[in-house]
């Protein structure tokens, strides 16, 4: 029974980092229709300026509170350079980002030369509750996502840029005939959804190395939790998030069972998280919570 | 050969395919053979760019996984050359060109034969999964050498004449690229090449029209799988070696660029780009300075061509009629007519 919940508070942790990642993709996907395809090189951008902050002797939680601001203010320069030219073409506009990414990753690995390093929990250790320990740094990030979940979704909800937001994510030419400037929205999301990539990645890196190759990764199960949840409303992305991230662990946690490590190796029990992932969204092309819409 | 005034335009394209072809003849007679195999491989990288130009070019699938196919059919060579002791390239070239086939028509039927037509970033994303899964097994797999990748000891033998790389090997490649290039121009060029024109300017009409859209680009897509896994194999034996990174998103990524840089929907253009973008390389990999940051400006290269010049260095030397060119005729009818009808139907397209 202990073990169960340690594995579920496990899982969890995981699966908050897919959500942090994830949401950063839906929330640009759903709105501006451009699927960011450097975005896993954000979250890797948010995981290298915790690096730095190390390199540098200033405190990792420093890097980690910074992180999502400096990603987010790139992803509006990205935006404002390149991006906004290409609203008319979508898919011109996704090979940009890919660029984008190629050009970050090359980057980054030219800077930390293709090695893996480790970064230590800013909160080690661990608490007991009810005769179980906890690690302290997993609870941190499974409440900084709920957390930020919260907020993003008051955001969108209560305030008025949020209410702009869905407005043009519902009608752009209506938004933009009531006087709403959607391209300082797009600016505004676009930064948004960089910043939470970049938390993502800040909060992650104790749990993963560092490399330069961290961002494929992540882009990749990103579109598998988008695919799986749906895009378009705010609850899809999130859960299908939730079940990818939940699901790398929990496969790999299944090699537990007698019997089972020997037929299936590590790398092949996260190729099979794709291939579920995948036969599901054959058979819901729709995604799984996707509200009728789209 | 009476409406030869309307296609005077034609001919640039014609030249350059002329010209390149004789380029392409000369190379190992004016170089030294350590050139020669550096261009060997220019040629073997120019198949997979052009089976990424007939996917994005000519069908509008995006696919970032075309290493895929090219890594299986590699891998199958150096498996048969190593735990099979075959390398008889009568044998070599149709079990990979099959496997290229069959690999990329199982991964396009996953991800093109649904339900609900597939959007260009499901294919895009699905492939590059596909492409990143592969690269992540192999590695991770110790029949096939893990992440060593797989040394190929023995040469490809015709008869008993064993190929080494150099200029008869160059040769081989070329005539291979050749037959690959004139199968893709006459493919593209024929009442089927029309409908992938059609398809690419509006989908959805010619869907209503009654074509099985989707059908039409599964057909494509494993007909470019087996162009790249023709290359793949042949790349195999001339390298002597294949390692994941041949299969991974990292050789996807190349062929995109290659495809992009020389202009794409053109299929001479990813020749041309894997030319100048390799030449570069190599040409770079002398300083050292540079080296490492080698894949930032390719990545730099791609962004400005993508934003800037999306016709890529085709772009520059033909124009866009001539790009799009004109199409095969329907059995019967007038052929002048139906060639000019096809040119009307196509001229806006850009």
């Amino acid at each position: 029974m202990d073990d169960a919940i340690k594995l579920i508070f496990d899982v969890m942790a995981f699966a908050s980092i897919m959500v942090l990642v994830v949401s950063g993709l839906a929330v640009i996907a759903s709105l501006m229709g451009i699927f960011n395809l450097g975005h896993g090189e954000f979250v890797l951008l948010g995981a290298y300026t915790v690096f730095l902050f190390r390199e540098w002797g200033l405190p990792i939680w420093l890097g980690m509170m910074v992180a999502p601001f400096v990603v987010g203010a790139f992803g509006a320069g990205v935006e404002r350079t390149v991006i906004r030219r290409l609203y008319a073409q979508p898919v011109i506009a996704m090979l940009a980002t890919y660029a984008i990414g190629l050009i970050i990753r090359e980057i980054v690995r030219g800077l930390i030369g293709g090695q893996y390093y480790a970064i230590e929990e800013p909160l080690s250790g661990s608490f007991q509750l009810g005769g179980i320990s906890f690690s302290v740094w997993r609870t941190v990030i499974i409440f900084a996502t709920v957390a930020t979940m919260i907020a993003a979704w008051m955001f969108l909800t209560r305030s008025r840029t949020g209410l702009q937001i869905r407005g043009a994510l519902e009608n752009p030419a209506l938004a933009r005939a009531s006087g709403v400037s959607t391209p300082k929205l797009y600016s505004v999301t676009f930064a948004m959804g960089a910043a939470l990539a970049g938390l993502a990645g800040a909060l992650m890196v104790p749990l993963f190395s560092l490399s330069a190759d961290l961002g494929v990764r992540f882009l990749v199960q990103a579109f598998l939790s988008v695919m799986l949840g749906g895009i378009g409303t705010f609850i899809g992305p999130v859960a299908g998030g939730g079940m990818i991230g939940a699901m790398v662990p929990g496969f790999q946690w299944l090699r537990e069972i007698p019997g089972v490590a020997e037929q299936v190796s590590p790398v092949m029990a996260e190729v099979l998280v794709f291939v579920t992932a995948l036969i599901i969204v054959k058979f819901w092309p729709n995604g799984l919570f996707s509200a009728g819409r789209r | 050969m009476a409406a030869s005034g309307t296609k005077k335009p034609r001919r640039v394209m014609l030249i350059l395919e002329i010209l390149i072809l004789i380029g392409l003849l000369v190379v190992p007679l004016v170089t030294s053979d350590f050139h020669t195999i550096i261009a060997t491989r220019m040629l073997l990288l120019a198949m997979l760019a052009i089976s990424f130009d007939l996917c994005w070019g000519y069908s509008g699938i995006m696919t970032f996984g075309q290493a895929l196919f090219f890594g299986v059919a590699g891998y199958v060579a150096a498996l048969l050359a190593n735990k099979a002791g075959y390398v008889q390239i009568w044998g070599i070239v149709p079990i990979c060109m099959l496997v290229g086939l069959v690999s990329s028509f199982l991964i396009g039927w996953f991800l093109l034969l649904g339900k609900r037509t597939p959007t260009i970033i499901f294919v895009a994303l699905g492939t590059l999964t596909a492409s990143y899964a592969a690269e992540r097994l192999v590695a991770g797999w110790q029949w096939v050498g893990a992440g060593n990748g797989m040394s190929v000891w023995d040469f490809m033998k015709v008869g008993s004449y064993e190929l080494e790389p150099g200029p008869v090997f160059y040769y081989v490649i070329l005539g291979f690229l050749i037959v690959a290039y004139i199968a893709s121009r006459w493919m593209v060029r024929s009442q089927l090449g029309l409908v992938l024109a059609g398809m690419r300017q509006n989908e959805e009409r010619l869907a209503f029209f009654g074509y099985r859209v989707q059908r039409f680009k599964a057909l494509v897509f494993s007909f470019s799988g087996m162009i790249a896994g023709l290359s793949g194999g042949l790349y195999a034996f001339h390298e002597g070696f294949i390692g994941p990174g041949s299969m991974g998103i990292g050789l996807s990524t190349y062929a995109v660029l290659y495809g992009l840089f020389g202009g794409v929907g053109t299929l001479l253009g990813p020749i041309l780009g894997v030319g100048a973008i390799e030449t570069i390389a190599f040409i770079l990999s002398d300083i050292d300075a540079l080296k490492p940051y080698w894949p930032v400006i390719l990545g730099v290269i791609m962004l400005i061509v993508v934003a800037y010049r999306p016709t890529g260095i085709m772009g520059l030397i033909v124009t866009d009629r001539e790009r799009i060119g004109s199409f095969g005729y329907r059995g019967g009818g007038e052929p002048d007519a139906g060639g000019k009808d096809a040119k009307e139907d196509t001229d806006g397209t850009a």
